[in-house]
């Protein structure tokens, strides 16, 4: 696989990548914490609020490094890739959607 | 440590973009935030002394409630009683008319001969539109419009930090410690930002992710439940049980049962709500000194009001479970509630230094853009960029126009209520009036002499503060004085005048020895003789 040099020049790409993929893939995560750690969804337990603030250092974490993907188009695909995934283990494991 | 040389030139124009388009709007939420610190002191030293006398006993409490609730009905739903009445709680009774805090707030309490007085005025509302100001990074619009640009602003802020710890981690070693100061200002300037963004690194981490929580909650929990909630619904919060016929417990007898549930938390106002599908429910709003708290000032008991049972401990400092306490403590960590004055100390100046942090951080994007006159092109005439030009006028303007507007407005807090009918109003037009004027004065006269003016102009108006307070001595009709905690408001106003007047003094001498071609240049040098101006544009004309 060629390495070619990061540049900031093709910031939006990637920059999208972490904001929509990379928001679907937060969430998704936080629900892997609430399926399958001690964490819930959905009401206003001290557990679900913690699953709710999961979401800021996860969402900023990935919007962070998003900009280590070499192009745009890779981004979208590993960050939306990685969410099918954890999606589809969450579908997978139990009943999604009130 | 080693990092390829390609992520840290991309880290570093990230670096700078983000810088730009959010550090003028951190710049005045760390300003007003860290006032916020004092936010007590200094609602207390702008409110005007309370109306009633003497304030109703708290054993007669009671007697207060029924007479309140005989002439405004309206108060059943929600009304507050404050167990230690002061300026900025000026009554023992107090109630809104609109929902949820809206409308008009009234104050309530009993004259010596038990006759009942109210009145409207409320404690001055200057402290919260400094609070405001913090919460909506200077935008004047509703919070619907000013929390997604605020939690934008706070994503690009944990990119900024991100970006520039990497782009510092292979000279990290080399430079941490040192500050150079020399000819070369650009990176005394890169020395400084440095040292300060690295050694205040975890206290702006934190504020990043909990501001992007408090903007983005809502949509957070409406994704979260929307998308993972799987039906299965625990039986709904649980409330204060129905129908009771008894009596409530006075506040005394609430607040002796408190102590004995709870010997180290201090209530300050208990917080009456009524519906009627749960019947009468009752907050208990205090303090515990040893604890963080979920509010900014305050933590927060449910009570049961008719055996002063503790009924909700969740968000009670020092009786909190260990998830709510985690919570709790995001909350803490963001408000600087916890360990006392020090703490809060330690905030402000962190919070002052997240604001310096933000100003070099533009200036240095000024100086890097710089075009400068090179050797053996003294010829060629050297333009800087309508961006040099345009983003210097911004960050002065917007800086010291956040700084004198917020102090003007402060200071007007000790008249206004005696000379206009609507203060809050008033408040809200004094400090947007010399936001904006200052802003326009720094395009009109440049960054370089606009700078100085506005640093003279915002000492000046610091100074205001203090000598409101004067006048207010000298003429106990204008103004008041409280005293107390009250007097540090003004000592640092005196001290941050004092600071202004130093910074006004240092800017005037950079800008004498600026190169011609700096936006720093204020045209001391005659024109025409740029030819002959050396390097460092300081000495004078052929």
């Amino acid at each position: 696989m060629s390495t070619r040099k990061l540049t900031s020049r093709n910031w939006f790409g990637k920059a999208s990548a972490g904001a929509i993929p990379g928001f679907l893939l937060s969430l998704a995560l936080c629900g892997v914490f609430a399926r399958f750690g001690p964490g819930e969804v959905g009401f206003f337990s001290p557990q679900a609020q913690f699953t709710m603030w999961l979401m800021a250092p996860l969402w900023a974490c990935i919007l962070s490094f998003c900009f280590l993907f070499q192009t745009g188009a890779r981004a979208w695909l590993w960050l939306g890739g990685a969410s099918i995934v954890l999606w589809g283990l969450l579908y997978a494991s139990g009943p999604l959607m009130a | 440590m080693k990092i390829r040389s390609d992520i840290i030139r991309m880290y570093r124009d990230i670096h700078s973009w983000v810088g730009i388009v959010c550090g003028l709007a951190l710049f005045i939420a760390f300003y007003a935030g860290a006032i916020t610190m004092f936010e007590t002191p200094l609602q207390r030293w702008a409110s005007p002394p309370p109306q009633f006398e003497q304030p109703t006993p708290l054993e007669k409490t009671p007697e207060l409630v029924e007479k309140v609730l005989a002439k405004y009905p309206q108060a059943e739903n929600r009304y507050e009683i404050t167990l230690q009445t002061s300026p900025e709680r000026p009554a023992r009774m107090s109630w809104h008319t609109g929902p949820r805090g809206g409308g008009a707030h009234y104050f309530a309490n009993l004259a010596a001969d038990g006759s009942l007085q109210v009145t409207s005025e409320s404690p001055s509302a200057v402290a919260q539109l400094v609070d405001d100001l913090h919460r909506q990074v200077g935008l004047p619009f509703e919070h619907e419009i000013s929390d997604p640009i605020m939690g934008t602003v706070s994503l690009l802020y944990f990119i900024a930090l991100v970006s520039g710890v990497i782009v510092l981690l292979p000279t990290l070693v080399k430079d941490l410690f040192i500050l150079r100061i020399g000819k070369n200002l650009k990176r005394l300037w890169l020395d400084f930002h440095n040292a300060l963004g690295l050694f205040s690194l975890p206290f702006h981490i934190v504020m990043s992710l909990t501001a992007v929580v408090f903007a983005f909650h809502h949509q957070f929990y409406d994704a979260q439940s929307a998308a993972l909630a799987s039906g299965e619904r625990p039986p709904a919060e649980t409330h204060a049980e129905m129908g009771h016929t008894g009596d409530t417990l006075s506040p005394v007898a609430i607040v002796d049962r408190l102590k004995e549930q709870s010997p180290e938390f201090r209530p300050a106002y208990l917080q009456y709500h009524y519906e009627e599908d749960h019947g009468l429910e009752l907050r208990v709003a205090g303090v515990n000194p040893r604890h963080g708290m979920r509010g900014s000032t305050v933590g927060f008991a449910g009570v049961d009001p008719y055996s002063g049972e503790l009924t909700m401990t969740g968000y009670m400092p020092g009786e909190q479970s260990g998830w709510f306490a985690t919570i709790t403590s995001f909350f803490a960590l963001h408000f600087g509630n916890f360990g006392g004055s020090p703490v809060r100390w330690g905030y402000f100046f962190l919070g002052l230094a997240g604001a310096v942090l933000f100003y070099t951080g533009n200036l240095l994007w000024i100086e890097s853009h710089r075009k400068k006159r090179r050797k053996g092109y003294e010829h060629r005439e050297v333009k800087q960029t309508g961006a040099s030009s345009v983003l210097g006028a911004l960050t002065v303007g917007v800086s010291l126009g956040c700084v004198a507007g917020i102090s003007l407005t402060v200071a007007a807090a000790k008249f206004l209520p005696q000379w206009v009918g609507d203060p809050a109003g008033w408040h809200f037009g004094i400090y947007y009036a010399v936001f904006l004027l200052a802003t326009a004065w720094a395009f009109i006269r440049g960054a370089a002499t606009g700078a100085v003016e506005l640093l003279y102009a915002s000492a000046a108006a610091t100074l205001a503060i203090p000598s409101a307070s004067l006048v207010s001595a000298l003429v106990p009709e204008l103004g008041w004085n409280h005293g107390g905690s009250t007097y540090l408001v003004d000592l640092a106003a005196v001290v941050g005048a004092l600071a202004l007047v130093v910074l006004a003094r240092k800017t005037a001498e950079r800008i004498r020895s600026a190169p011609a071609e700096s936006i720093w240049f204020a045209g001391r040098v005659e024109q025409g003789a740029s030819e002959s101006v050396d390097r460092a544009g300081a000495s004078s004309p052929a």
